[in-house]
């Protein structure tokens, strides 16, 4: 009786393992399965073009220094996201870049509230929201609310005789596959690409390219190019995470008018 | 290097003009030239004598009902697109096309002869029956000191906040040049020409109160043709025009957009309630009209380009470039008093 009893249980204690074994390769191939669906699962517009629209922000510490830079009293060390390190400057410009940098206490534009410009808005600590529709994204920064449009309508930069110095560039887009291409240009020279003090002349040029890495992540990494400025074209890359957090939404951040505040509205004399 | 005017400064170029010389001949043409009325249309109430900015002088009826036009994928009545209101920019609220008061001690000082009020645009404000903001007498003493101040200010707070690129805010935003309403899942946003709204129509409760925005925290659903936004967490700081009237950072604003069948015109139709500026809640109407690729552009009210396709572009060339809606860059002393620094 005992050795059927052991029997039993044994036969039973075998079973158990079996299921169990059962379940949890079943688990495992639903996880991965749920994982690769994850990844595949893009989001997309009705039109099968990846669907960037979402509030989105970086974690890395570009906008401090683009370049790598040990702690300093108004920036935490970052290991830089330019490609090969240094931002090949020009002679003359390396010079004023040298004198912006003693002077980012004061001259940051980003302090007096200044539109970030390109690609600064996008890699700067606070979100931004992507509204898209098959004929453009538009690009609202929670620093200064201002818009970015990029127009994916198969239109291209305005002719010469319209052209204008925007702090915000023309930006004209395209899909290569699930990447979207932005060929930026037209800016003016008063945005800076850090608080660091890189810069850029009105000879300005960006080419971003935007992807998905997963649902919640997008790959984003840009081509910069100014003759006046720099020797050659030069890459940088960051990582931008979309925020989850419930309830989230972007918070108006007019900056450039906390100057001013104090004076309104009006209050009863006291 | 090229240091072209921008859009904005053309804006605020023809609406100098037209401040600093509203009676002379010669501005009326340079507003005519700048910013042409389009084809009128069949719908369209009494044409304002004015032309330029202040188009028509009667605002429509429209009722709150069914949506029959065409809707969004999500469901949302389709209303993006160019809008612009249909009576007169900001410098006077409730006298919209009677000018700024009090109008002397700069070089505008000519006053454009005012025929009998029943000749012009109503007040903005559609009830109470006087068309006056129900102020308290601590509020009106403040906006005569706004008016008396305006145009020679001596205090940074007679300083009309948008003369220093501050938002528009609510209810100017839509009085003041011509902005876009562009539309998305759970989202309409308003890309107005000085700052931006997002309504968000997903229910989620508003920003915690002490979060004060100029644009406050807007809240929307669809009722038929009618978006009605709930708006709260103000901070008071954009006055409705350059006649000074406010509210503050204890306001309560709730909006209706009634969009009349059809959808070309629409009136926006507000509550404000303020326990500690106004004695009652009052009524803001605002009429709107739609503008499309078939308008000729208009340096105010719709202020965009066509835009450039490739030579060999076979797909719909229906774009609208509207450049830059950025005013910091014209935060240098700007006329009427602004500085870049404020005046202590």
């Amino acid at each position: 009786m005992n050795t059927l009893l052991i029997n039993q249980s044994s036969r039973l204690h075998g079973l158990g393992v079996t299921l169990l074994l059962a379940a949890c390769v079943l688990t495992s191939s639903l996880l991965s399965m749920e994982a690769t669906a994850a990844v595949q699962k893009t989001p997309l517009l009705a039109n099968g073009k990846p669907d960037f629209s979402g509030i989105w922000q970086t974690t890395s510490a570009a906008d401090y220094d683009l370049e790598p830079h040990s702690n300093r009293k108004d920036a935490p060390p970052g290991a830089g996201i330019v490609e090969g390190n240094v931002i090949p400057y020009l002679p003359q410009a390396l010079e004023q870049k040298k004198k912006n940098f003693e002077a980012r206490a004061t001259n940051d534009p980003k302090l007096k509230g200044y539109t970030l410009g390109v690609p600064r808005g996008i890699y700067y600590p606070e979100p931004f929201q992507i509204f898209q529709r098959p004929s453009d994204l538009s690009i609202v920064f929670q620093f200064g609310h201002s818009v970015r449009t990029v127009h994916t309508d198969g239109s291209i930069h305005p002719r010469e005789d319209r052209v204008e110095d925007w702090w915000l560039g023309d930006s004209r887009g395209h899909w290569e596959g699930n990447t979207l291409v932005v060929d930026a240009k037209f800016f003016n020279d008063k945005t800076w690409l850090d608080s660091a003090g890189n810069f850029h002349s009105d000879q300005y040029h960006v080419v971003e390219y935007w992807k998905f890495l997963d649902p919640n992540t997008i790959g984003y990494k840009a081509t910069i190019e100014d003759p006046q400025v720099y020797s050659r074209p030069w890459n940088i890359s960051v990582i931008l995470y979309r925020h989850r957090e419930k309830n989230f939404q972007l918070i108006e951040d007019y900056r450039f008018t906390l100057d001013y505040d104090q004076f309104y509205p009006p209050k009863p004399n006291k | 290097m090229k240091n072209r005017m921008s859009h904005q400064k053309l804006g605020w170029s023809a609406l100098m003009l037209g401040v600093l010389s509203l009676s002379s001949a010669s501005s009326v043409a340079a507003e005519e030239k700048q910013a042409k009325p389009a084809e009128s249309k069949k719908t369209t109430p009494a044409r304002a004598a004015g032309g330029g900015i202040e188009q028509e002088k009667t605002v429509p009826n429209i009722e709150s009902g069914k949506w029959t036009g065409p809707r969004l994928a999500d469901g949302q009545p389709d209303v993006s697109g160019h809008w612009s209101n249909t009576i007169a920019n900001h410098n006077n609220f409730t006298d919209p096309q009677g000018g700024i008061p009090n109008d002397t001690g700069t070089p505008n000082q000519q006053q454009r002869p005012l025929g009998p009020r029943g000749e012009r645009a109503p007040s903005r404000v559609s009830d109470p029956a006087d068309g006056q903001v129900p102020f308290q007498p601590w509020a009106i003493e403040k906006v005569k000191e706004f008016r008396s101040g305006f145009t020679n200010p001596t205090k940074g707070e007679l300083v009309e906040p948008l003369a220093r690129c501050a938002p528009a805010g609510i209810p100017k935003s839509l009085y003041w040049h011509g902005y876009e309403i562009a539309q998305f899942p759970g989202y309409v946003v308003f890309y107005f020409n000085s700052g931006t709204r997002i309504i968000h129509l997903d229910g989620k409760p508003h920003l915690p109160e002490n979060i004060k925005l100029w644009n406050g925290d807007s809240r929307g659903h669809w009722e038929g043709n009618t978006l009605v936004v709930d708006v709260t967490n103000q901070n008071g700081k954009a006055l409705f025009g350059r006649t000074g009237e406010f509210i503050s950072e204890n306001g309560h604003i709730q909006e209706k957009y009634i969009f009349q069948k059809g959808g070309t015109r629409f009136n926006y139709v507000a509550v404000l309630t303020d326990p500690t500026v106004y004695t009652r809640p009052f009524t803001v109407t605002v009429p709107a009209r739609k503008w499309t690729a078939k308008d000729k552009t208009n340096g105010w009210h719709f202020e965009v380009e066509p835009s450039n396709y490739p030579a060999n572009y076979t797909g719909k060339r229906g774009g609208l470039d509207n450049f830059e809606r950025i005013c910091t860059e014209n935060n240098n002393g700007f006329g009427l008093g602004a500085a870049e620094k404020p005046q202590q």
